[in-house]
This record gives structure tokens, sequence and C-alpha cells, in this order.
């Protein structure tokens, strides 16, 4: 018999998110996750959410507006509104300061990439959520519909 | 045929996958056609400094022309048009070129040259779309360019200009299925005509040398072994730490890392850093190693994987990496993780039940030897050369 690596990994993820969920339920979470059952569903759906977390997959960014007042900007950009007399306060920037404290630009640079990931990622699984809110509703209303049209 | 292979780099000392690929296909098929490879004089891909000298010479059989590369990359620039330029929105299309450009090698005189002389090859061959030569090359020669682009699933690939520029060239290969699917998902088309080639792996002569090279590092019977660049951008942080809470849970066989290391790594019992090995040794750990861990998120085509098959050793790799996880899968050569938890489960599982383990690790070896062969793969190169060799010449209606 051959070992098939689907079958491997379905009962290690099976285990492995059994002893998720006891552990969250122990820690005090939703009490709707002691059904495996329902737990396995949420965990599927939010798996496929990140999954589909890529930038241009995300509807929300789209619904933001004006990415100036929303979007991370981890480049530094050296600017200057006084124009020509600007220049030394740009040197001072550019070649005196920006060495001194790259380390922590750099430091802060790497957070600032976790967050922007963290953030597409909340945004897949908000837009997840809403298509099956959506579906549920539609579903609704179109069971409610059977009734009323059967009375 | 009368081919051309465009490379950032070349040469026998140079490690990076597209490189490698590239160097090989062309010794390969040097006997059959008039292959000359174009390339820089580049041999450090942080910088791009000239390296070799420019001009003509021949390698290993395989007749070269090295182009001078007209700067070096400026790292901070780079950094900053990446960070610009990845920001998950839109950039303005002259950006996204200035960002290729930054990347480099910006080597103009290999431009002219393919400008002035592409027509007299046959077939162009290009490897690696996001560095210059091959993002400004292909349009110069697109009836006659094949692509190879050596695609990860890294920001890079979400350009807003990779649409047009994938679609140009007369033909692909690729090296996964999960690389043609991520580059024709970003082409918004499928990419034709095309092959899925892979690379070419020799039969293991000698799968299992005796272990004296490993007995004098102090290497015990059990391990698990990392073979790579010890790196972030390699996964190899986040290996640490999974491999530690391993332990902490009562795992006892040790993790062996073999290769250079740009990353501190701890002082730990079960935890031994070789830094850089030999080839002899290398091929030691391959055949007594009792799993090979790639926690990549990011590549193309892992050829260690397919080396650690090779040698009949299963591996478990990072879930994260969809060309990872599916070629574990096509093979049944290995398990693989998303967390903590799972790596420790899939690893217990791997160590704990020696048959099973044997059984993936004899699974990928059947799958080198049914896809991973150098016959299998040049008839499928070949086989593509033909058929965008015989769309260029047929009639148009």
């Amino acid at each position: 018999m051959t070992a098939s690596v689907d079958h491997v990994m379905a009962e290690l993820q099976g285990r492995v998110r059994e002893r998720v969920r006891a552990d969250l339920v122990r820690h005090g979470a939703s009490s709707a996750l002691e059904d495996p059952a329902l737990f396995a569903e949420i965990d599927e759906m939010l798996r496929v959410a990140i999954d589909r977390s890529q930038p241009a997959a995300l509807l929300l960014p789209e619904l933001l507006g004006d990415p100036s007042t929303w979007r991370l900007e981890t480049a530094i950009k050296y600017q200057t509104h006084r124009g020509t007399s600007g220049a030394p306060i740009m040197f001072v920037k550019r070649r005196l300061l920006m060495p001194v404290l790259r380390w922590f630009y750099e430091f802060s640079r790497d957070n600032f990439e976790r967050q922007r990931r963290i953030n597409q990622v909340l945004f897949a699984c908000v837009q997840e959520l809403a298509i099956e809110t959506t579906r549920l509703r539609r579903e609704l209303r179109e069971r409610s519909g059977e009734r009323l049209d059967r009375t | 045929m009368k081919l051309a292979f465009v490379v950032q780099r070349y040469g026998a000392g140079i490690a990076g996958g597209s490189e490698m690929h590239c160097r090989q296909l062309a010794e390969r098929l040097a006997s059959r056609h008039d292959i000359t490879v174009l390339t820089t004089c580049a041999r450090d891909y942080v910088t791009w400094e000239n390296a070799y000298p420019a001009g003509r010479s021949v390698e290993n059989g395989v007749r070269l022309q090295r182009f001078p590369v007209a700067r070096t990359r400026d790292l901070k620039a780079f950094a900053d048009l990446s960070d610009e330029v990845f920001d998950g929105l839109a950039s303005a299309p002259e950006r996204e070129e200035a960002w290729f450009r930054a990347n480099g090698p910006d080597a103009p005189a290999l431009l002219d040259y393919l400008r002035a002389h592409g027509a007299e090859y046959d077939l162009i061959l290009f490897w690696a779309f996001r560095y210059a030569p091959s993002f400004f090359g292909v349009p110069l020669v697109a009836d006659r360019a094949v692509l190879v682009p050596t695609a990860e699933e890294d920001p890079a690939i979400d350009m807003d200009v990779l649409p047009d520029f994938f679609a140009r060239a007369a033909g692909y290969l690729f090296l996964t299925p999960e690389e043609e699917t991520l580059v024709s998902t970003r082409a918004g088309r499928s990419l034709r005509p095309s092959r899925v080639v892979g690379i070419g792996l020799e039969p293991e002569r000698n799968p299992h040398p005796p272990r004296p090279l490993l007995d004098r590092l102090g290497i015990p019977a059990d391990f698990v072994l990392y073979l790579g660049r010890v790196d972030r951008n390699k996964g190899c942080a986040t290996l640490l730490e999974y491999f530690q809470e391993y332990i902490e849970a009562g795992g006892q066989t040790p993790l062996v890392l073999a290769g250079p290391s740009t990353l501190m790594i701890p002082e730990h019992p079960r935890i031994r850093a070789l830094g850089y090995v030999t080839d002899d040794v290398r091929h030691a750990l391959l055949s007594h190693a009792r799993a090979l861990v790639v926690p990549s998120p990011y590549e193309s085509l892992s050829i260690v994987l397919l080396e650690a098959w090779n040698h009949a050793v299963p591996a478990l790799v990072n879930a994260q990496c969809k060309v990872l996880q599916g070629q574990v899968r096509r093979a049944d050569g290995g398990l693989y993780y998303r967390s903590s938890r799972e790596f420790q489960e899939a690893l217990s599982w791997l160590l704990s039940n020696e048959a099973g383990r044997r059984e993936l690790g004899e699974q990928g070896l059947a799958y080198v030897d049914r896809e991973y062969r150098w016959p299998t793969v040049l008839e499928r190169v070949e086989s593509l050369l033909d058929e965008v060799s015989r769309r260029r010449s047929a009639p148009r209606a």
C-alpha cells in the first residue's frame, strides 16, 4: 500500500485542529467552539480567506478611498516645501540624520511589513465573512419568499 | 537551431537557481544546438559589480559573450523603490519600470546587442523575469523570445506592467505547474505554447555512502537536515523557532543546518550549525538524514527537495509555499506545515513512523525518476523549442 500525503496530512491536521480547539475553549473562547464540526468549518473558512489575501483580490482597499489616508507608507520621501532654500535641511536629513537613525528605520520597516500583511489578511477575512453573510441573507430571502408563496 | 541564452549571471561558481538552470541546460544542449550565452560581467547578485572580463569566451563547451554592468545597484534607492512599488496599490508604469532598472543588472550593451543581432538567432531564451536583461530584453526580440520566468509568489509578481510583459514572449518554460498557474493568472490568460520542464538530476550513484565523514563531524545517527543558506528570507528564523518548540514539547531528534548563515543561530544542544560544507559532506548528510526540512515561503522549484528524494529521503516543507506543497503532494514524498503545531505533529510522524517515512522517501525517488531525469527534461525543452520554431516559420493566415 502506498502512503498518501493527503491522507496522512488530513489525520495530522485533524489532530492539530482538535488540540487548538480544546486550548481555545480552555482559555475562555466562545462556547460555540465546543462543537468540533463547527470549529472545523470556521477553521476552513479562515484558511480560505488567508489564501485569498493577495492585495489585487481585495475589495476593501477600493472602498476605503484616498490611499493617502489609510495606507502604510514605509519608504522615506525626503521633501521640502522651502524650494532651493530647503536644500541644507534635506542635506542634514539625508546625510547626517538618516545614517544614525537607519537601524531604527529598518526595524520599524520590518514591523510595518508585518502590519501590512495582517491588514491584508483581516481585509480578506472581512471579505469572506461578507460573502457568507450575503449568501445567507439571499438564501433566507428566497426561503421566506417560498413560505409566502405557500401561504 | 541557433539559440541565445540570456541570463543575469553565468559561471560555474554561481549558485543562484535560475543561473544554474540556465547553465545546466546550456551545457546539455550545446552538442545539439549552436548556443551562445549572453550575460553580464557580474558575479555578485546584490551589487552586480563587474567581476568577469567583458567579451567572448568558452566555458565548459559553451560559448559566452559577457557585457559590462554600467552601474552597481544602489541598495538604498532600490529598497525605497521596492517599498513604493510593493505597497499593495497600483503604481505608475514608469515607477515599476524604474524598479526593474534599479533591480538590474543594468547592462545596456547587452540590450544593444539584442537590438542589433537578435534577428540572427532562431530563438532567444530569457531567464528570470525580475531582472533587467529579461524585462527589457524580451520586448526587443519578442517574436523569438522564450521566457523562463522562474517566478515566485513574492510581491514583484503583482506589478501592473507584468501582464503585458508576460504576454509578449513567443513561448514559455516553467519549473512547476504552480509557477505556470501563478504566471498565467497574473498575465490574465493561458500562456501558450509552454512546457513545465523542471530541472534534471542524475541518478544517485552512491545513495548510501558510509558514515565516517559524519562521525568525524559528530553528527548523530538520527538527525533532521536543513540544507542551504541559513537566512531569514529562506524561512530559517521560523524554522529555528518551531524546532525549539518541538524540542520543548519532548522532541529528541536534532536539527543539522548545513550552509552559510546570515542569522544568529541559538546555542542549543539539539541544533548543530555546520556552516558551508563540502560536496562530500553534503552528499553524506543527504544520504543519512531522517528527513529534509524546507522552510522557505518562496520557491519556484526546490532543487534541494529533489536532491533529497534522489536519496529516498522524505521532506517536511512550508505549506505557505504552494510550489513546495504541490511538489510533496504530487510526489507523495513528504509532509507540510502551516504552524508550529503542525510542524511538531508532522515531524513527530516522520520520526516515529519508520515504515511510513521510508515509503514517502521511496515515493519521492520514484517521482524524480518519473519527472526529473535529464532525458525527460531535455525532451520537454526540445519539444517546446520545436513548437515555437514551427509557429514562427508557419505562414500567417
